[in-house]
């Protein structure tokens, strides 16, 4: 009961309402990751990350997902540590408190 | 992306915010399916609701839990009550109400973080959707 997804057509706002939302709850003393899962990410800024600092984040590398087969022989990718462990490596801190995590874009990097 | 995504909201001892990809490609690939809220953002004209609807319709479709509408840019009570027609008429639960907020417009243009200060009329108004979210079930 803790994962809330942001949907809607683009220059809807929803950018606006993820990175408020984080802020605000980040301020009200909660933990928060706040995910960025758009090809064209923007959540950074709203977050308040200086802009002459956009061009230093990178995405989370697909490197940290490795193949899993199940009891039923099924091959599937899971995250290669916990994911708290993700969020210190990769996470990127944001002046209210929100953990920035960048991954909209890859699908595009590597293969598979 | 899908499991990466899925990978990392297999935490609990935290609150994920996920922007989602603008549309609706992300519902229908599944990406969404281990979220448990999903908030679809509300703009008052046409196209934009018809796209929150469907994002509602396939949310729903992938088992999530509570699905919510949020109406976003509001310049006024003739934007508040298409929003909540619309909302009404598709069974959707609206759970905020952001009013347009020429801060946010001005940090836009300028390329700037918009203010989250309490007293400003979108932080305002999310700190509302905060606790409605809190108040459904949805915030710990």
């Amino acid at each position: 009961m803790n994962k809330i997804a942001i949907a809607g057509k683009g220059g809807s706002g929803k950018t606006t309402i993820s990175g408020i939302l984080a802020r605000v709850l980040a301020r009200g003393g909660r933990p928060v990751w706040a995910i960025d899962a758009d090809t064209s990410p923007n959540l950074a800024l709203t977050l308040g990350v200086p802009r002459d600092r956009l061009g230093e984040l990178r995405s989370m590398p697909r490197s940290i997902l490795q193949e899993q087969t199940d009891e039923a022989g099924k091959r599937r990718m899971v995250l290669g540590m916990p994911p708290a462990e993700v969020a210190a490596s990769y996470g990127i801190p944001t002046p209210d408190g929100p953990t920035l995590l960048l991954m909209g874009t890859v699908d595009h990097a590597g293969a598979g | 992306m899908r499991q990466l995504l899925g990978g990392m909201l297999g935490e609990n001892q935290v609150v994920t915010v996920v922007d989602m990809e603008a549309g609706l490609e992300h519902l229908s690939r599944g990406t969404d399916r281990h979220v448990d809220t999903l908030l679809v953002v509300m703009e008052p004209y046409y196209k934009a609701l018809e796209t929150a609807r469907r994002c509602a319709e396939l949310g729903r479709e992938l088992g999530i839990a509570r699905v919510f509408g949020v109406a976003n840019k509001l310049r006024g009570p003739e934007d508040t009550a298409a929003v909540r027609t619309y909302a009404a008429a598709h069974g959707l639960r609206l759970v905020g109400e952001v009013p347009f907020d020429e801060g946010v417009s001005q940090a836009e243009r300028v390329g700037q973080a918009p203010s989250a200060a309490p007293e400003t009329p979108a932080a305002r108004a999310i700190g509302d959707l905060a606790t409605t979210l809190h108040a459904e079930g949805a915030l710990p």
